[in-house]
């Protein structure tokens, strides 16, 4: 594997691997934090999360990664699943 | 009317379909639910009048049936994917205790199922049934006089499946249609939902073969009980303690990826593309494809396919791909009518390789 490919795949696990905790504690699910697909619809169907979840998960977001999210229609399409938010904290860091 | 018209209906519409390929049952008895709990992978932690997705497993752990078990009072409605009614039965006879008390009822040859889906799909549910289905919930079914409607659908849109008693389903079509026809919607084939499914992430029993593959590497680990035991379960059990190999993923590509092509990386063969279709949202074609776990990740765009005269890149990609308008319309403050659908963002936002 490329020397980039490997570090963006790196950087990339760290990441869900936060987050997959993040969900594990949020929901208190009693689960390996592996067993949480990256993919799994987070809300609706898939691991089921509500209103409530939702609040909590935006807190820890933002004071885990810094990453702000006001709840708006756009901003909810960032934590569909665990890879929309991995997708969403990486991006952060490509910011300026 | 071409695949393209009927995916716009979908997507910006409202659209009717019909559902031929789902198995409608009924499980009736005291212990209905302890019945398809015995066949199900799923923890059924579902109360009445609410839907729960599950699968049904073979015993390598492959899933043989796509699944909505909705309970109801003493019994519980089954909408099966994958298997026929035959089969089913004789799953429950294998893998239940004969002391149960449980009937099984098919309710296909006596009922029809109809879908609508779309951003519009409350708007023509609301005019035909009643105002007050914008209120029902994701995940839900209520009875009415001429059958049950669930709120469902794996179009990422809104979605309403109709059960329909047959002596009704002809003239509940006909209106169906022309309210959906005034909302320039349109009715629509199972590919263009298929092809919606694939875009939001939705497993789909059709999708590609899922020849040894099982819940872990098919992202479905949700829909899978780490209390019970289940069929297949040893086999996921066995898997999981392999750890995860391979893992599918979904990719965007300009052009010439079609399913079972080889996903070769800077090194070596690193995958297998399982699906693959144009999508007019994206421009391109978008697919899944079963990754070495090393690179089964968003975001990457090392990977290709090549043949004897060209090399076509592909980038892997989250799931849900669209933004669907279904997000972004709200029941109680507009109409189709009243839409401003320009000022709204693209279904689609990335970029191609």
């Amino acid at each position: 594997m490329k020397p980039d490919l490997s570090e963006y795949v790196a950087s990339r696990v760290a990441i869900l691997d936060r987050v997959r905790r993040i969900l594990r504690d949020t929901m208190k699910l009693k689960i390996e934090a592996e067993a949480i697909d990256p993919d799994a619809p987070l809300f609706g169907t898939g691991l089921g999360m509500d209103s409530v979840d939702a609040v909590e998960l935006l807190m820890q977001l933002d004071s885990v990664f810094g990453l702000y999210l006001a709840g708006s229609p756009q901003d909810f399409v960032k934590i569909r699943t665990v890879n929309t938010i991995v997708d969403a904290v990486m991006e952060l860091g490509d910011e300026p | 009317m071409s695949l393209e018209d009927e995916y716009r209906a979908v997507r910006h519409h409202a659209a009717l379909s019909r559902m031929d390929h789902v198995g409608l049952l009924r499980l009736v008895g005291d212990d209905a639910i302890e019945a398809v709990d015995a066949v199900c992978s799923g923890d059924l932690w579902v109360r009445d009048g609410r839907m729960l997705q599950t699968l049904i497993l073979d015993d390598r752990a492959q899933p043989v049936a796509d699944v909505y078990v909705c309970p109801d009072n003493d019994a519980c409605f089954l909408m099966v994917e994958g298997i026929t009614t035959e089969e089913l039965s004789e799953c429950l006879a294998r893998h239940v205790d004969p002391d149960l008390d449980f009937e099984l009822e098919d309710l296909g040859p006596e009922h029809e199922l109809l879908s609508v889906h779309g951003p519009y799909a409350w708007e023509v549910m609301s005019r035909w049934l009643t105002p007050d289905i914008i209120g029902l919930p994701y995940l839900s079914f209520y009875h009415f006089d001429l059958g049950v409607c669930f709120r469902a659908g794996k179009t990422g849109e809104f979605g309403y499946d109709l059960m329909l008693r047959n002596e009704h389903a002809s003239k509940a079509r006909s209106e169906l249609l022309e309210l959906v026809t005034s909302l320039d919607g349109a009715e629509v084939s199972l590919e263009a939902l298929d092809l919606c499914a694939l875009e939001n992430g939705f497993f789909s029993i059709r999708h590609g073969s899922v020849d040894g593959l099982t819940p872990i590497e098919l992202q479905l680990q949700w829909r899978v009980s780490t209390r019970k035991r289940f069929p297949g379960v040893a086999a996921i059990e066995e898997r999981r303690a392999r750890g995860i190999r391979r893992r599918l993923t979904h990719f965007v590509a300009a052009d010439g990826v079609k399913s079972g092509d080889v996903l070769r990386g800077p090194d070596s063969p690193l995958g297998e593309v399982m699906t693959a279709a144009f999508s007019p949202a994206v421009g391109g074609v978008v697919g899944t494809a079963l990754l070495d776990i090393s690179v089964a990740h968003p975001g990457i765009a090392e990977l290709f396919v090549r043949d004897r005269d060209a090399t076509f890149p592909i980038r892997t990609v989250s799931s849900p791909l669209v933004l669907n308008r279904s997000l972004l319309v709200d029941p109680r403050s507009e109409t189709y009518a009243t839409r401003e659908d320009s000022l709204r963002p693209p279904l689609w936002q990335g970029a191609l390789p």
